[in-house]
């Protein structure tokens, strides 16, 4: 079995506002290893972006991990003093974010940008440095490297532009990127450009990605396995196609029925009952019950665990505990 | 090339608004009610002497043709003669403005470099203990009323430490034994140009009190500035992105985030200079600082309007230049900016 680049476990995340505790993540679970790409979806809300903020350290307060780990290559870096924390971001855990035009400064070129992050990282002259950018530059597709580095954000378009945050987030090797809804602002074919980018470079570099989405069609063109989060709690993982071909959880079968189909013309569209759980006052139990159409009296009083129901698909249900323990 | 076209057309609009100065400066002047001529003879003057002065000043003529009199002499760079003096203005500002410009300029300096780190920290330390201190720094500084301020400083370094000279620009010593030679007229320039190292020095102990004193005002806005605009600034996504990338805190405020948030600074920054230039007046008094802020003020309880209306030209001037200024340095600090 290979061994996992980073292993989250248990991770539980709170807020503390004036109106009360918010539970952002109550057990977040998963493994990502060496050049793969693993999808986490989920609705808007559900904790997405503060699983990825906290593979880096990054929970802006008031929110504070209160329970379990998340360790790459093994160490905890929970519990890593903060200048080594501010080593690994950006040197081996590198992010990119969902509006590239809102996460590049307005005012610093983008070889000015770049450059930064790489003298950051390791000592070299500006001459180096600039070199180097050109360099990551061409790697993720750029067009003229050498021009783009004296112009500013602005000047470029929207694709472009997630080329150049991907091109800084790697510009030290990183080994493990967090990619937060990265096509979501772009157009429909330059998403597929940065996919495909995104796919390239897990290829070529062995490059491990976290890809944060809602949109379904993402996942089932680009990741390898899927772990899908419910109100802050992963409620079912697997490889791609165990998921959208069998998918165990109810809440994963809602998700999918969701989806438009030629073929679900003319019929209202299956939405999932219900909304998402506030995070000031989580159900008891599992935390999908009161919109869940199975739901018994076990899931009004347990809160279920991820069990395997195949090879490297797991699903927390109490509809499938016996499956499990057969 | 566009800059220089541009600076060029606001440099013509600069023209057009000093006339204009010049033209409702001069009308108010004149409608005040006050005799100059009785004023340039002197106490207790005759009918007859009057009537000469008013025929020697051209005050029997009608209002614009001294009015255009006064304007081709402008153009020659005459600014006329002051009527409680009878000294040309010209030379008095020659003294006077640089003694104003070196102080106003070291009190920028301190508010630049004392007030945006500190509007800085207590944007990053947002309600913690360096921000509630730097917003008290704020407050008290733009409330604290000048004259006594300049008198506690006074008591405080002069008084009780012995540390710096109360008043004045050199001391008396100086003044004999090492006397500044004028090139520039600004004391810490021109002690610097001739390599005069004990006068140097004696100005800038001289400087510092009424600098300070004048600067806490400035102080406080750009603290309150930098804050709140830093604080703006420190929710953008870019920053959160720079800390993604492993930049470190110093180089993400005071380098990423301060580029973003400077330009409100900057701009009360240069209204505060323009302002200080007249406004100094108690500074300049309490600290005996031959000034602007003086000159013009013993003017205006004179009517002596002809000094009146020529300092009124020479703020103008610094407004407009200070301000086509910062609208350059807007364009170079952001690239989105585009000159029209």
């Amino acid at each position: 079995m290979r061994e996992p680049l980073i292993s989250v476990r248990d991770l539980q995340v709170h807020f503390h506002t004036h109106a009360g505790v918010v539970h952002a993540l109550n057990g977040v679970s998963f493994d990502l290893y060496p050049g793969e790409i693993l999808g986490l979806v989920g609705e808007t809300g559900c904790g997405k972006s503060v699983t990825g903020l906290a593979l880096l350290g990054l929970i802006p307060p008031p929110g504070q991990v209160v329970g379990g780990e998340i360790r790459y290559r093994g160490q905890n870096i929970l519990t890593l003093p903060p200048a080594q924390m501010r080593a690994l971001r950006g040197g081996k855990i590198a992010m990119i974010f969902q509006d590239p035009a809102a996460a590049l400064n307005p005012v610093f070129t983008v070889g000015e940008q770049i450059e930064l992050v790489t003298r950051r990282h390791r000592r070299m002259g500006r001459e180096a440095a600039r070199r180097q950018a050109a360099e990551v530059l061409r790697s993720v597709g750029m067009p003229e490297p050498e021009r783009i580095l004296d112009t500013y954000p602005h000047e470029l378009s929207g694709g472009m532009q997630q080329r150049v945050m991907i091109a800084m987030a790697l510009s030290c090797g990183a080994e493990v990127l967090v990619a937060d809804e990265p096509t979501t602002a772009l157009d429909v074919t330059i998403q597929a450009q940065i996919l495909d980018l995104l796919v390239d470079l897990k290829r070529t570099r062995g490059l491990s990605i976290l890809l944060i989405t809602h949109n379904l069609g993402v996942v089932a063109e680009t990741c390898d396995r899927v772990a899908v989060l419910y109100a802050g709690f992963i409620v079912e993982t697997g490889p791609t196609g165990a998921i959208f071909q069998s998918m165990k959880h109810p809440y994963t079968q809602g998700l999918l029925a969701a989806i438009p189909h030629p073929s679900s013309r003319g019929r209202p569209l299956q939405a999932v009952p219900g909304t998402v759980p506030d995070g000031l006052q989580l159900p008891p139990g599992c935390l999908f019950h009161p919109r869940c159409p199975f739901a018994w009296d076990r899931c009004r009083q347990e809160r279920p665990v991820l069990r395997e129901v195949a090879d490297g698909h797991q699903v927390a249900c109490h509809l499938y505990a016996g499956e499990a323990e057969r | 090339m566009k800059v220089w076209e541009y600076i060029l057309r606001r440099l013509l609009l600069a023209v057009l608004v000093i006339f204009g100065v010049s033209v409702v400066t001069f009308f108010i002047a004149r409608v005040v009610p006050s005799d100059p001529a009785a004023l340039w003879v002197g106490p207790r003057p005759s009918p007859d002497q009057i009537a000469a002065a008013r025929v020697k000043l051209g005050l029997d003529r009608p209002l614009y043709i001294q009015y255009f009199y006064y304007l081709g002499n402008l153009l020659r760079g005459d600014l006329g003669v002051s009527i409680k003096t009878h000294q040309p203005i010209v030379r008095d500002l020659r003294a006077y403005l640089p003694a104003t410009l070196e102080l106003v300029l070291v009190g920028m300096a301190m508010a630049v470099f004392i007030g945006i780190p500190l509007g800085v920290l207590s944007a990053a330390r947002r309600n913690r203990f360096l921000d509630h201190f730097s917003r008290l720094v704020a407050v008290a500084s733009v409330s604290i009323p000048t004259f006594w301020l300049g008198l506690l400083l006074q008591l405080i370094f002069f008084g009780q430490l012995h540390w710096l000279p109360i008043s004045g620009r050199v001391s008396i010593g100086t003044a004999l034994y090492r006397p500044i030679q004028t090139v520039t007229g600004f004391y810490l320039v021109d002690t610097l140009i001739t390599r005069n190292w004990p006068a140097f020095r004696d100005a800038l102990t001289h400087i510092i009190l009424p600098a300070f004193t004048l600067a806490t005002y400035a102080i406080g806005l750009t603290i309150r500035m930098t804050r709140s605009t830093m604080v703006e600034v420190l929710q953008e996504k870019y920053i959160v992105a720079a800390r993604a990338a492993g930049l470190s805190e110093r180089t993400i405020l005071f380098r990423l985030a301060l580029k973003n948030a400077i330009v409100p600074t900057l701009t009360v920054l240069a209204l505060s200079f323009v302002y200080s230039l007249t406004g100094a007046i108690l500074v300049e008094v309490i600290f005996s600082w031959p000034g602007l802020g003086s000159y013009v003020t013993s003017a205006i309880i004179n009517v002596d309007f002809p000094v009146i209306i020529a300092v009124t030209l020479v703020v103008t001037v610094f407004y407009v230049l200070i301000n086509l200024v910062l609208d350059l340095v807007q364009v170079v600090l952001d690239p989105r900016v585009v000159l029209k």
